[in-house]
């Protein structure tokens, strides 16, 4: 018996590591001021298609509900807490911040198979349009990869409106559209110049492009000056991008962002900057995001602007096992305890329990030989034999030291807080 | 300090020594020991991994090599979304639909509409078909798609050559070609923006290594 292609089990080591990523994430969107939503894992498939784009429409496991509905297993958090914003959560005061942390599901056509279930961990902020609040997200990325202890954490931003604008100006056809988005991922100067001059770019426009793929980092944008005033709009989205500029500064972090002009993100709801955040270790990007200020609108006819992002959490943990991290706590202690006397046994383990260290209770008739063996193959470090009453002195065996000593719980327990200090 | 960068090279066929070569023109020389995966180079900044040509478009993909050399058949056989940096030169290829020598098939208008098709390239293959609107069924083979006929497995093949030579020892002649392919250097994205002003330096030394076109 197999899972599903795509799917996996997490045993008790890994799922004990996927848990401190998660606890470390969710302390720091906490601390930020932002509050946890959960949505059910199945929604109706015009939800979750709404601004999402077909290449992620297309591969959502979709399914006929009882009463004849089409419903998909969500393949991202932001559909979902649009729907929750603009049906429930109307009157709550903006901007809003909610996180979430939860399964994801998406089937891939091609045979390059990822997991078709991944767990995400994403905030968004709605309701607000300023760069202060782009700055938030992108420093709450940053502040939260750190926390997780990831270092040489990189986030680069483009911006989809900037580049999609663009696109448009230079009136080429969908496949050109493609293969120019491509030659600016190259970065490759000759090759881009030699595409403009095939098809005909005006000299403002090929400046435009030249200028914005030479750019590496924010503050680079100011030099680039977009005239005449045919490109209002870019110019706003210029302007905006310095403004985020500016706000990583405030929060210190400018040193980890770059700008890449030919960033997109494979869903197409994202209307201002988009982003993604990686490391050098891991050859996939931890997760990305942006601002999307047409989405919630389609949901309830009231415009309201948000960005946001998410990060995959096995990413995370798979780029901190490369860095040589062990996501784990100390091991900690853990004793089993075994009697003749029933309720003295179940009394030392609460005893134990209540001294904050794990405790098991042996609930086999095995004999002494077998279960001590028990506690050796399952990572017990002591077992304790206890007599008919606490007061009594207990036999105490360390499963690594193999020694045997004979002591009342309290006085061990007290021993090894002695031996910690 | 930075890691070293990770060239993921075909481990052997075809491609295999002019992509050693290449790199060596380009200042990289190889230090391969026997039955080794990962070998120094005489850069300190890059190190070589072998792998099948079939997967370096993963590797790098997957960021287990940041550069990669291989097919531009191969790259988008395996829809690898990887930067396609330079076009190597060599290594050049056409990916053929071919049929029997004296089965009277003239063109891909005589292909049967329901053919069996034996190839390694299942998703071009496919996509070829589709396009052309013809349903075949498609059966994947391993390195010996020019036998499919012969044993009767597949009438028809899509497969790649370079002369025809193969082909034609097998008695058998291309109706149609699919795509023409030559090596690329892939390269992982997030590697390129990490990596990129050492990528570039090995770029414009591919480039005036003479043997490459662009």
């Amino acid at each position: 018996m197999q899972t599903p292609k795509g799917t996996k089990d997490y045993l008790p080591p890994e799922a004990e590591r996927h848990r401190y990523v998660e606890q470390r994430l969710r302390e720091v969107f906490k601390l930020w001021g932002y509050q946890e939503i959960r949505s059910p894992a199945i929604e109706l498939v015009e939800v979750l298609s709404t601004g999402v784009g077909s290449e992620l429409i297309d591969s959502m496991f979709k399914f006929q509900d009882f009463d004849g509905k089409i419903v998909a297993l969500r393949a991202e958090m932001t559909a979902p807490a649009a729907r929750i914003v603009t049906t429930k959560m109307l009157e709550a005061p903006r901007p809003i911040r909610l996180f979430y942390i939860c399964n994801v599901f998406r089937y891939s056509q091609s045979y390059l198979e990822r997991e078709r279930e991944f767990w995400q961990a994403g905030v968004e902020l709605i309701g607000c349009n300023t760069p202060g609040a782009d700055g938030e997200v992108l420093a709450l990325l940053a502040s939260s990869l750190k926390k997780l202890g990831l270092e040489e954490v990189r986030i680069d931003v483009g911006h989809a409106g900037l580049l999609k604008d663009l696109l448009r100006a230079t009136g080429l056809d969908k496949e050109k559209k493609f293969v120019l988005q491509n030659l600016l991922g190259y970065r490759d100067e000759d090759q881009l110049e030699r595409f403009m001059d095939q098809n005909n770019f005006s000299s403002q426009l090929r400046e435009a492009f030249l200028r914005l793929s030479r750019c590496r980092r924010l503050e680079e944008l100011s030099s680039v000056s977009l005239e005449p005033l045919k490109y209002r709009r870019i110019k706003d989205y210029l302007r905006a991008l310095l403004e985020v500029k500016d706000s990583l500064v405030e929060y210190g972090v400018e040193n980890l962002v770059f700008f890449d002009f030919s960033l997109v993100r494979k869903i197409e709801y994202y209307t201002g900057i988009v982003f993604e955040a990686s490391v050098p270790n891991l050859g996939l990007p931890l997760g990305g995001g942006g601002r999307y200020d047409n989405l919630i609108e389609k949901f309830g006819k009231v415009k309201i602007p948000a960005t946001g992002f998410a990060v995959e959490i096995e990413k995370c943990l798979r780029a901190l096992i490369a860095q040589g991290f062990q996501p784990l706590d100390k091991r900690k202690v853990k004793f089993l305890v075994a009697s003749r006397f029933r309720d003295s046994a179940i009394k030392a383990v609460e005893a134990i329990r209540g001294a904050g260290v794990t405790a098991l209770l042996d609930v086999t008739r095995d004999g002494r030989k077998k279960v001590l063996d028990y506690a050796k193959r399952s990572g017990a470090d002591f077992v304790v034999f206890v007599d008919s009453s606490l007061e009594k002195s207990a036999t105490i065996h360390d499963t690594r030291l193999e020694t045997v000593t004979n002591m009342t719980i309290k006085a061990f327990l007290q021993s090894l807080e002695d031996d910690q200090r | 300090m930075k890691r070293k960068i990770r060239i993921a090279l075909p481990s052997k066929g075809r491609l295999n020594q002019p992509s050693i070569q290449i790199l060596q023109e380009a200042g990289i020389n190889i230090v391969r020991k026997e039955r080794t995966y990962i070998s120094k180079t005489s850069d300190p900044r890059f190190e070589a991994i072998f792998a099948r040509a079939f997967d370096v478009p993963i590797y790098v993909q997957y960021g287990a090599g940041d550069l990669g050399i291989t097919g531009h058949d191969i790259i988008l056989e395996r829809k690898a979304d990887v930067h396609e940096l330079l076009d190597l030169g060599f290594g050049e290829c056409r990916l053929v639909v071919a049929v029997p020598e004296n089965s009277g098939i003239r063109s891909i208008d005589d292909i049967p509409a329901v053919a069996r098709v034996a190839t390694e390239y299942p998703n071009l293959c496919q996509e070829y078909f589709e396009s052309v609107g013809k349903q075949v069924e498609v059966l994947v083979v391993r390195g010996t798609a020019e036998l499919a006929p012969k044993l009767g497995l597949a009438q028809t093949i899509v497969d790649i050559t370079e002369t025809g030579e193969t082909l034609r020892r097998n008695k058998l002649k291309a109706v149609a070609t699919i795509l023409n392919s030559t090596c690329r250097l892939a390269c992982n994205r997030i590697a390129y923006r990490i990596f990129e002003s050492e990528i570039n330096e090995l770029l414009e030394k591919l480039r005036n290594g003479g043997t490459s076109t662009k």
